[in-house]
């Protein structure tokens, strides 16, 4: 054995060289041994839930497979199924003539439209059209994804068979897996909070600049990335969501950032995102950038025009 | 004829002896009589040695995630079995209650404990061999007064029936930890702080520097070999060489390195995995000038022999190709529904908050190890004052080994970034590790509740 391959000092002795090939020897057929039980390549463990009929009578029908990107190339439209998901990814750099706000779909909608509690798109294909208690009429999928780009984006309506509007529901389509239309993935949009608890404005503004104005700014204002693009959205301000969105409702925003914000400090799940907060410190917050100054619908005249208005409605 | 495997035998069996009762007598070789006398209630000294601790990282190897302080118990994987790290908390029954100042300076800078017996090198005691008496002394007494002395017994090793012997171990120290002192490279006192940091008790060698066949480190100062800090894989991480070259440290600025030493990030890139462990444990609490003359040292070190001191930038036409879809391999598709949205379409991300993967050379080292765990398992960054949060990478552990190769190979081989590829025993090889691995601070989420946010936790 060559000395220099040791980096030796001059203390050696033949002794310790005998030692350490012994070492060596050892360690070499420890090694040896551990390579026989090789492990196998694993694939991937794709997310399943249970489907159950619309009625909830919870029959025993099947699974629902969440799909992964790469298999929309399998699909005969995948362009348009492509495109549809970058539209709802990228809606103010793709479509600025129709997106007021500083927002995109999947501002919200996140892991795009993947994550139950997260404002999902998975049962979306299905779940309309449906009567919805704040139009007080039938709505179908095209006028509620116009309902985001009015409220939520603060901006203007695509024509129901543009091609950027088929797309996106092309998207939608593909995320429910062919699943019938009597039948639902059984999973939840949205997470609970207690709307009985009364929200500490003084203790959400805390809350928000500890864990929230990192990423959405001390004034609200958002991030953009150097070349104009959203990377996070504006929670007030001119360049927020107005007050006709779901978010601008205390609850509703509560039930969204508990279960889904911040993103990036978990270990677990998609974004690493959400479960960090009470329903307490969510309502809190959330009334916070809820109630700041953000602009107005001009549509909200015509909402609830049955009452049953929640009680966190802003107008 | 017949009587040779006698003699072999009987041979045999006298060398050990020989070498058993040689490796008792080696130890007290390495061992010094200081005769210096510690004040272990000087609160100054005290205070003093707290710091060269924080320097020297004891903590990190010595206490388990959610344990007492210094109580050791940490596992540390070796190919045969675990090794655990040492109680050692003042408790004279359990931890190093009853070490004279010698006691522990032979311990800390040559390896022998109180009975003499020779320590695992995992106890980096051939960098800390260079340290002066006088802050070993500082130490001590920080250790004995400082410390608070937690009862907990050390745990024996896993390592089989021989090979847990220890006096085979003086030998290994004969060879490979043969006493050394301190020689500057420079007049340059700055430098000079700068060098003893990191050869001494910073032991940056230990992770960054290759280990030989005899798990030594190839070389414990610069002028032992260029080898010293080019980069090693430890811990299935790729703990990135610190030299010259463009996948070393040649396209940091000395600013760049304070920063992240200080705070853990830059506005492209961010400490992970064990690095995190290092700034969180440790950088973060040194001076600026210390962090300055680390840096400084560091930004003189010559290129690896061999690495391209350059490397040129390839056209970044990825960028644009997500921004318009056109995703032309099955890694853009995966990177575009699982990385985008944090690393973005440039791969630059979001400065502090989500790190750079274009033009950061933790992404494009030599190997994958470090993209490879980080994408499997997840990791948070440094948790220091400077910033107000502290971010994670989610694990992917669900994806396919097949997609985890797909996207690695995209992530290093996308925009500017060109690097070697990895195959899916590559993944099936670091999923089977990291089935074993134990869980450290920064592999869980940080504490984000409002009264932890509101007391300061996480940030001392």
């Amino acid at each position: 054995m060559n000395k220099s391959l040791f980096n030796l000092a001059s203390v050696t002795s033949s002794t310790s060289r005998r030692m350490t090939l012994t070492v060596l020897a050892t360690a070499v057929y420890a090694l040896a041994l551990s390579g026989c039980d090789s492990p196998k390549p694993v694939e991937r463990n794709a997310t399943k839930y249970e489907l159950v009929t619309t009625d909830d009578a919870n029959e025993d029908i099947g699974t629902y497979v969440l799909p992964q990107d790469t298999s929309i190339l399998n699909e005969p439209n995948a362009e348009q199924i492509f495109y549809g998901k970058r539209l709802l990814n990228e809606t103010k750099r793709l479509l600025p003539e129709h997106v007021g706000a500083a927002m995109n779909c999947n501002s919200c909608h996140i892991s795009q439209g993947k994550i139950p509690l997260g404002d999902p798109y998975i049962n979306s294909y299905n779940f309309y059209p449906r009567v919805m208690p704040r139009s007080g009429k039938e709505v179908d999928l095209e006028g509620r994804i116009n309902g985001c780009f009015m409220r939520s984006m603060n901006g203007k309506p695509l024509p129901r068979e543009s091609e950027e509007m088929q797309a996106m529901v092309a998207y939608m389509k593909w995320l429910s897996q062919s699943t019938p239309k009597n039948q639902k993935v059984a999973i939840s949009n949205a997470g609970e909070v207690d709307t009985s608890l009364v929200a500490d404005t003084a203790r959400g503004e805390q809350i928000y600049y500890a864990q929230c104005a990192t990423c959405h700014g001390d004034n609200g204002e958002g991030m953009k990335d150097s070349r104009g693009d959203i990377v996070f959205p504006p929670l007030w301000g001119d360049e927020s969501f107005n007050i006709g969105a779901g978010m601008a409702r205390t609850y509703k925003a509560a039930a969204f950032v508990k279960y889904n914000m911040p993103m990036g400090i978990q270990t677990k799940g998609l974004w690493g995102h959400g479960n960090v907060l009470t329903d307490q410190d969510a309502v809190d917050v959330s009334e916070f950038f809820a109630h700041k100054p953000r602009p107005d619908f001009p549509g909200k005249v015509n909402d609830w025009p049955t009452g049953n208005k929640p009680k966190d409605a802003r107008y | 004829m017949k009587k040779w495997p006698r003699i072999i035998i009987i041979a045999g069996a006298v060398g050990l002896a020989l070498a058993f009762a040689l490796g008792q007598l080696l130890p007290n070789l390495r061992t010094k009589t200081s005769g210096i006398e510690v004040d272990i209630t000087d609160a100054q000294l005290i205070k003093k040695g707290e710091y060269i601790a924080r320097t020297a990282d004891c903590i990190a190897c010595h206490t388990v995630l959610g344990d007492e302080d210094f109580a050791g118990g940490l596992p540390m994987l070796t190919p045969l079995g675990a090794i655990y790290s040492t109680n050692i908390t003042p408790d004279k029954e359990t931890g190093i209650g009853n070490y004279s100042f010698d006691d522990f300076n032979n311990a800390t800078k040559h390896g022998v404990r109180k009975d003499k017996s020779a320590l695992y090198p995992a106890m980096p005691y051939p960098s800390y061999q260079i340290m002066p008496d006088e802050d070993v002394a500082a130490m001590y007494a920080y250790f004995m007064s400082g410390v608070k002395a937690v009862k907990q017994a050390n745990k024996t090793s896993e390592l089989p029936p021989v090979l847990n012997w220890r006096w085979p171990l003086a030998y290994w120290q004969a060879i490979f930890a043969p006493e050394r002192t301190f020689v500057p490279e420079t007049d340059d006192p700055v430098l000079t702080r700068g060098q003893y940091l990191v050869e001494g008790p910073g032991h940056c060698g230990s992770c960054h520097t290759e280990r030989g066949i005899g798990f030594q480190e190839v070389a414990l100062s610069n002028a032992d070999s260029e080898q010293y800090l080019s980069g090693a894989v430890i811990d299935g991480w790729r703990a990135k060489s610190l030299r010259g070259e463009h996948r070393g440290l040649g396209t940091w600025s000395t600013a760049e390195l304070v920063d992240f030493f200080k705070t853990g990030r830059t506005d492209i890139t961010a400490a992970f995995g064990a690095m995190a462990e290092v700034v969180e444990d440790s950088t973060q609490y040194m001076t600026e000038e210390d962090l300055y003359a680390m840096s400084a040292y560091l930004k003189t070190l010559s290129p690896t022999p061999g690495e391209p001191v350059t490397i040129v930038a390839k056209e970044d036409v990825t960028t644009q190709k997500l921004l318009d879809g056109v995703y032309d391999s099955r890694g853009s598709i995966l990177y575009a529904e699982y990385c985008q949205i944090c690393h973005r379409a440039d791969g630059k991300g979001v400065p502090r908050i989500f790190p750079a993967l274009e033009g950061n050379s933790a992404v494009y080292s030599r190997d994958a190890d470090s993209v490879l765990q980080i994408t499997l398992s997840g990791g948070r960054m440094p948790d220091t004052p400077h910033d107000r949060m502290a971010f994670t990478m989610p694990e992917f552990i669900n994806l396919s080994d097949a997609d985890i190769a797909e996207v690695v190979n995209y992530i290093r081989n996308s925009w500017t970034n060109s690097a070697s590829k990895i195959d899916i025993d590559d993944v099936v090889q670091m999923r089977h590790f990291l089935s074993k691995k134990p869980k450290t601070a920064t592999d869980v989420a940080p504490d984000l509740s409002i009264t932890a946010a509101v007391q300061g936790a996480n940030r001392e």
